[in-house]
Order: C-alpha cells, then structure tokens, then sequence
C-alpha cells in the first residue's frame, strides 16, 4: 500500500509513465488492486474472500453480458447511483433484450417461462451485509466514479473494487470480505477523498 | 479502566471542549456540525406525541406494563411531570412539564466511562452509541445525571412487535439486542440522510434539512432543532436571543427575564439542549 503515491484521477493522462511505474512495482508485490489504484486516485481496499456458490435460479452468466456484449454495470443495476441498493433488474428489462436475443438457449428459456407466469425469478443476495451495518451505493458511486471525472464506461474498474472480477464471473460470487476492517481499512486509505471515519456513519 | 484513566480521559475532554472542539484519540479537533436542540416549556403541554414519535422512528421496545413500573420502559424521549409548592394549592393549572431526552452533552459524563468505547464523540457534537461494541457494562447509564440512558434487559423484540408489527419497524435503525445500552440519538438516521442528500446536490445542509421525529411531531412546535454552526439558522438565532452560551458553568444575562437555561449546566457537562422556562402568572 505505502508504494501508491495518489495521483489525481484528472492529471492522470500526463503522468501515465509514472502510474505505470508505480503499476509494475504494485505487481511485483503481488498487490493487483494497487496497479488499479494508481490509475484510479483510490486506494483499493485490499484481501480476499472465498465466498460459498450461491445457487441462483437461473445461472445467470455476467461475463457474457459484461466481456462479451460490453453492457454497463449499471444498465441492469441501475439503483446504484441513485439508491443504497445497486438493485437486480426487473424481469421487463432481462425481457426487453431477450425477447429477441439468443431465445433457443435453455436458460433463456428458462427467464421467458418466468416471464409468461408473471413471476421474477427468486435472485438470492451474494453480497449482503448486516442489518446493523448502512451502506449507499449513491455515495460511494459519486465519490470515486461522477466526482473524479471517470467515464461512465468504466465504472466496473470501480465496482470491482468491492466486488471483484464479476466481469470474468458467471453467476456472482462474493470475493471480497466486506467486513468491518476491510471497510475501515479502505476508508482510512482514502480520507483524502472524503472518506468519513465516524463510527455513525455506518453503524446504525 | 483505571481511575487515572477516566481523569487523563476527562481533561482532554475538558481541553477539546474549551478549544471549541472535540477530543479524539489522535488529538482535538473542531466540528463539523453542532446539532442542537430548544425546547421551549410555555408551549409543551405534555401530550406525548413527542415521545409516541419517538418509539415509532427509533424503534424502541414496548416492554410492558409491569416491567414499565420496574423502570426498564424504553422512552428515550419521556414528559416528566412536576408539581411546584406554588401549584399544589391550584391543582386545577396542571403540572408542568418537561420533555427529557440525551441532552448530546459537549463534554458527556457518558463517554469517558465506558471500556469499549462503545459511546464516544462525533464531529457532529452527538454522543454516539454504538451498539454493536456495547458490551453492557452500565457504567455510562450510572454516571449519566440525567438519566436518558436506557438497558435492554431482556430481549424485548421476541414479544414488543407481535405480528404484523414488525413491518413498522424503521431499517434505518437497528432492533436492539439485550445487554445493549441505547439512548436518543437526535435522530441521527435523518441528520446522515440529510447529509448525503445535500452532497449529492453538491451543497451544504441547509437549516430545515434535518428534523428529528420529536420536533417534527410537537402540535405546538416548542422543539427547534439545528446547527448552531450556521450562524443563520433558527436554532442559533434562539440560543443568541436567549443569551444561553455553551461551554459554561453559569449563565450571565444582561436581562434576567430571559427564558432560556440548560438543565444541569454547573455539572459543566455542557448539554445542547437549551429549555425555555416556563411562564406562569404569580398569585
């Protein structure tokens, strides 16, 4: 972590060479997050977790929609910016591609059934956090995505950094520990970026 | 916690507070808000709905009649009643009432006492309590003089929220567990909802932003509430027409008919509530 000189998410195109020094010192430490860092003006909340599979109704498989057809994450969660929860999509919006995309293969088939019995299909949370605990995506996507000026195309640089690789994923997995030091950790790192560190702010 | 402890604790709290600021452990610091409340006692006439506000934003538990009368009833904003010698001969004027909650003290006698830091002080000025790092130790309820600070003792949801009750719960705020410690927070969901609505439209709080449930309930609207930082707002212009300064032990007024005080100020524990006395004809 002490390797990541900050540098400001605007200025970057300028000091691309020096964001690539710092990138390849960041990798030879085995800290990928870091490399991101430095490009980004975020300190990566760093560690890893091995979160259990979840069993999804439909195997939902986000790198196709994320690698393959280069959907926005916040296309389908759309809440992000605007609410705490990033949200699922409604069965409408899954619908309003796949009433004509790829219909001939069984799991669309599977969502078109969903569809016809006016019923969602049972998502399950993967990366859910305590009741006690208040967190907003609108903040977080404000601060480190709208404020500093990152095209919007990229914001899953930004989400990857609680989320992981969902991009290389096929049904969510939570890799991330989101928990109370982890959180903290990333929020000291960044207090330059307005990171609050009041206990209130997220316990409720 | 040792004794000198809690007495190196209580001198950075007294040093923080004398420089305008607040203590924590990596030095003073000034704040960011202070959230203070008037409440003024001529237009309270004790009808409760302050307090039914109350129970209804915070979640607090309905522990029942007989656990009420053993003193464990959950009111973080309670209508205490008092019967002056004066009044006693004219029954038919009523009681006077006063409207007691956590008076969010600028140098609490809470907050050093606790082991865990459980209870602390936020940039905003609010005795924060947290409860997940609440281990129960009651020490801050003990060394509290105005007794606003309330024990789970049992775990009262298993029987406060039968169904379908539970669906009113707020999930802005926790359902407290037992051996918790928990007390008003002046609605500190709304003051961090306000907060991130005026970052979201790149401003500052604006006075009004925040209303607590008690204020926002009062028929009689005798509770102001505010940031005294904002040198504009409601609540400092009232604290400013009332000659009422913080960081005192005794109030000095040009005009003694001035209503304002704060209860249990030369305790020096500096309370933001600031109550406007209550007028009555002499007989």
């Amino acid at each position: 972590m002490a390797v990541n000189k900050r540098i400001p998410a605007r200025n970057r195109r300028g000091r691309v060479g020096l964001a690539w020094a710092l990138g390849l010192v960041a990798c030879f430490l085995l800290v990928v997050p870091v490399a991101m860092a430095a490009k980004y003006d975020v300190v990566a909340p760093g560690g890893s977790h091995d979160g259990e599979d979840v069993k999804q109704p439909i195997e939902f498989p986000h790198d196709i929609h994320v690698k393959d057809n280069d959907i926005n994450c916040m296309y389908c969660h759309s809440y992000a910016r605007r609410s705490n929860v990033a949200g699922i999509p409604p069965t409408s919006k899954c619908m309003g591609c796949h009433k004509m995309v790829a219909t001939d293969k069984p799991r669309i088939k599977q969502l078109t059934e969903y569809w016809e019995n006016k019923e969602s299909p049972p998502w399950k949370k993967v990366n859910d956090l305590p009741d006690f605990v208040y967190f907003t995506h609108e903040i977080h996507l404000k601060t480190l995505l709208f404020d500093r000026e990152i095209p919007v195309e990229d914001v899953k640089e930004v989400c990857a950094l609680c989320h992981g690789d969902v991009e290389n994923m096929t049904v969510a997995k939570k890799v991330k520990p989101l928990n109370m030091g982890w959180c903290v950790g990333c929020h000291i790192e960044n207090k330059e970026l307005g990171a609050p560190g009041d206990c209130w702010k997220c316990h409720k | 916690m040792s004794l000198d402890n809690i007495l190196n604790h209580w001198s950075d709290y007294r040093k923080a507070a004398e420089d305008g600021g607040f203590y924590d452990p990596e030095g003073n610091h000034p704040y960011e808000h202070r959230w203070t409340m008037s409440i003024d006692l001529d237009l309270c006439n004790g009808c409760n709905a302050c307090s039914t506000a109350c129970y209804a934003e915070n979640n607090l538990a309905f522990v029942g009649k007989e656990r009420f009368e053993k003193g464990h009833a959950m009111n973080w904003m309670r209508i205490e009643r008092y019967w002056d010698d004066q009044e006693k001969d004219y029954p038919e004027r009523g009681a006077s009432f006063l409207p007691m909650m956590c008076q969010q003290c600028g140098s609490a006698t809470c907050e050093p006492v606790c082991p865990v830091a459980a209870t602390y002080h936020t940039p905003d000025g609010l005795n924060a309590q947290v409860y997940n790092r609440c281990i129960g130790s009651r020490y801050c309820s003990n060394n509290c003089p105005y007794r606003v600070r309330y024990f789970n003792f049992y775990s009262y949801y298993d029987d406060a929220w039968p169904e379908p009750m539970q669906q009113q719960l707020n999930p802005d705020i926790t359902v407290r567990d037992k051996g918790v410690m928990e007390k008003c927070t002046f609605c500190v969901q709304r003051i961090r909802s306000a907060k991130e609505k005026a970052k979201m439209e790149n401003r500052e709080v604006r006075d009004g932003d925040v209303v607590p449930a008690c204020a926002q309930a009062c028929p009689t609207s005798a509770i102001v509430f505010g940031d005294t930082l904002d040198e504009n707002s409601a609540i400092s212009k009232l604290w400013k027409k009332h000659q009422v300064r913080r960081n005192v032990t005794k109030q000095h007024k040009e005009n003694p008919e001035l209503r304002g005080y704060r209860i249990f100020e030369e305790l020096n524990v500096d309370p933001s509530v600031m109550y406007l006395e209550r007028v009555r004809e002499e007989v």
